[in-house]
């Protein structure tokens, strides 16, 4: 389903840093990949081509089987809101809006009119089990709370791939293992979920694991 | 997207943190208040100045010679008779101004310098003084050019002068108070003045006096009086003397009103371009806290045009608000000041549409280069903290 073919990323202020080697790569449908690796190998470069957040410099990125490149930024913006959601490390909560608003923000751009937006931030924050904090400002959430808020956020308008770039990064042991415990229900019932990690209890969830090093992608 | 989506995003982003909105749309709340309450009160005072304008000033009118010095022909009984002739002409009289002459109640009381007025009798009338007590100049009086004398209430207060028939001293001659007046129709100096017959203050010298005609006119005719006086009192050389005649009080009222109204204008068009720009600039540095937000924005699925649209949105909102608390401010400012003088205030609501019209359009073009500048954020840099 996400093909990158001969894809490779340089950043060029100054000189030329060359993050991401030439990739191919193919993530199917279901998987649970989890990319580990050395601070400044080239994880973020790989999630956000992956996204669709940044293009690659030189090579082809097909999604479903469609070619990305030469897409505008407005096409590419409405694929990444259908088909992908996003958790970061820090987690981008805005600030004086209610954790349900919050969640609500993510199905924004979406298809979806307001009633229907709100039904389903409702149902999302109910499976990351916080409905009893839906009207929180999230300033007063823990930060165990916070990531899943933006968990539901990712997952309220019903992606097909989630990304997470490093999501218990903040997080104590126990928030993680929730954490864990929601990417693991939510890959069961079908959702393609590629996580990046420092974390060896993290990186050994998935089912399939690529290591990142100096801008090479290996399969461990 | 839809609009509705996109104008309660912008409301929520405005109102989340209304002290710093409220900051930022400063300007915009004083321009559209400055708008609202300097126009509110232009037309309050228009409707003011119509209701109360003095109708007796303005059937008054003045004239005086070109040239002081000149021959005093002009002031000739036949002359008079001439002007007096006019239609629209109720009186007309003489009057010869003095300058200040020593004055005292008696010899030995301290002496107040009083400026004589000399006035015949129909000049009298024109001037009209309310009489507390004694009685006016007749045509007795004034053909022998009698000494006797009329005293405004304050000065004869500072003369100490308390009765008619008593005798006051001016320049050493002896004077009879024939009446002492409270207030007049017309001519206000006439309230810091001596007033004597004008064939009595003929015969004084002075070194440089002041001869007017005064005339009382009928309602309207002011105008045209004005225009035709120094023909009747000087048909050989009308030139030579002026007509004053009170401004017609409508002119006076447009005038007054466009005057007020250009500058108030001004005043608010600059105060929006300060509003205006301050809502640009405060917009351009929120984009940088707000990176993160907008790169969010981005990767969830916004478009580069949602959120030029969102931008846009914000700032026009912001100009919306601001323009209508200052319009509201306005409003107040209107009412407070015209209850406090007791005025009918005269309030167009319509100026306060027009004005957060106004201001909302500000904030739209304020909001053009920083939202141009926001759909150039990556989300990729905006995301990794
Ligand atoms: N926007 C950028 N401009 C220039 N260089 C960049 C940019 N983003 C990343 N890099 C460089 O590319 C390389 C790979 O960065 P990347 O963020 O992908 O690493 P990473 O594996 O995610 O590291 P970390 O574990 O610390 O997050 C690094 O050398 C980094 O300095
Ligand atoms: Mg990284």
């Amino acid at each position: 389903m996400l093909e990158l073919i001969a894809a490779s990323r340089t950043y060029d202020d100054g000189h030329p840093v060359h993050a991401l080697k030439p990739t191919t790569l193919a993530i199917g449908n279901g998987e649970y990949v989890t990319i580990t690796g050395p601070s400044g190998s080239g994880k973020s470069t790989l999630l956000n081509l992956l996204g669709l957040l940044d293009s690659p410099t030189n090579g082809g990125y097909r999604v479903s089987g469609d070619e990305t490149a030469g897409m505008s930024a407005g096409h590419l913006g409405s694929l990444r809101g259908r088909l992908f959601g996003f958790v970061f490390q820090a987690f981008h909560l805005l600030p004086g809006r209610t954790a349900l608003e919050n969640v609500e923000l993510g199905m924004l751009y979406g298809p979806h009119r307001r009633a229907e937006r709100r039904a389903r931030a409702l149902r999302a924050i109910e499976k990351i089990g916080l409905a009893h904090r839906a009207h929180a400002d999230p300033r007063t959430l823990s930060g165990g709370e916070r990531q899943r808020i933006a968990i539901a956020r990712a997952i309220a308008g019903t992606p097909r791939v989630l990304f997470c770039d490093e999501p218990t990064g903040n997080l104590d042991s126990a928030n993680t293992a929730t954490v864990l415990r929601l990417l693991r229900e939510l890959n069961a019932e079908g959702l393609t979920v590629v996580v990046i990690t420092h974390d060896p209890e993290v990186a050994v969830a998935g089912t399939r694991t690529l290591t990142v090093v100096d801008g090479h992608v290996e399969e461990a | 997207m839809r609009p509705a989506d996109l104008v309660r995003e912008a409301l929520l982003s405005v109102t989340r943190f209304p002290g710093r909105s409220m900051l930022t749309a400063l300007g915009t709340v004083l321009g559209a208040a400055a708008f609202v309450s300097t126009l509110g009160l232009v037309s309050t005072l228009g409707q003011q100045v119509s209701a109360s304008f003095d109708v007796r000033r303005a059937t008054e009118v003045l004239v005086q010679p070109q040239d002081q010095g000149a021959d005093t022909g002009w002031q000739s009984e036949k002359s008079l008779q001439r002007l007096r002739e006019l239609n629209g002409v109720r009186a007309a009289g003489p009057r010869v101004l003095l300058d200040e002459r020593p004055t005292t109640r008696a010899i030995g009381v301290p002496v107040q310098g009083v400026r004589l007025m000399g006035v015949d009798p129909p000049a009298l009338r024109v001037i009209g003084p309310a009489l507390a007590e004694g009685r006016l100049f007749t045509e007795y009086d004034e053909r022998n050019a009698l000494r006797i004398v009329l005293l405004p209430r304050s000065v004869a207060d500072q003369l100490g002068v308390t009765r008619t028939q008593a005798a006051v001293f001016i320049d050493n001659e002896a004077y009879t108070v024939a009446g002492i007046f409270d207030d007049v129709t017309r001519r206000p100096e006439a309230l810091t003045a001596a007033l004597v017959p004008f064939r009595t203050a003929g015969k004084l010298t002075s070194a440089n006096p002041k001869r007017d005609v005064i005339i009382e006119t009928a309602p309207g005719a002011a105008q045209q009086i004005a225009h035709q006086a120094p023909l009747a009192l000087k048909p050989e050389a009308a030139e030579a003397l002026r007509s004053i005649a009170p401004p017609d009080p409508k002119t006076l009222r447009r005038e007054i009103e466009d005057n007020v109204t250009r500058s108030s204008l001004m005043v608010s068009l600059v105060t929006l371009v300060i509003g205006t720009v301050s809502i640009g600039n405060a917009a351009t540095a929120s984009i940088a806290t707000r990176t993160a937000e907008i790169g969010l924005r981005r990767a969830v699925g916004g478009r580069p045009a949602h959120v030029f649209a969102q931008l846009l949105a914000e700032t026009t909102v912001l100009g919306a608000l601001g323009g209508a608390v200052g319009a509201f401010l306005g409003v107040c400012v209107t009412s407070a000041v015209s209850l406090w003088n007791g005025w009918t205030p005269v309030i167009d609501l319509r100026l306060a549409l027009v004005a957060s019209a106004v201001c909302a359009a500000a904030g739209l073009v304020a909001g053009l280069v920083p939202a141009a500048r926001a759909t150039r954020i990556q989300p990729v840099a905006a995301l990794q903290r």
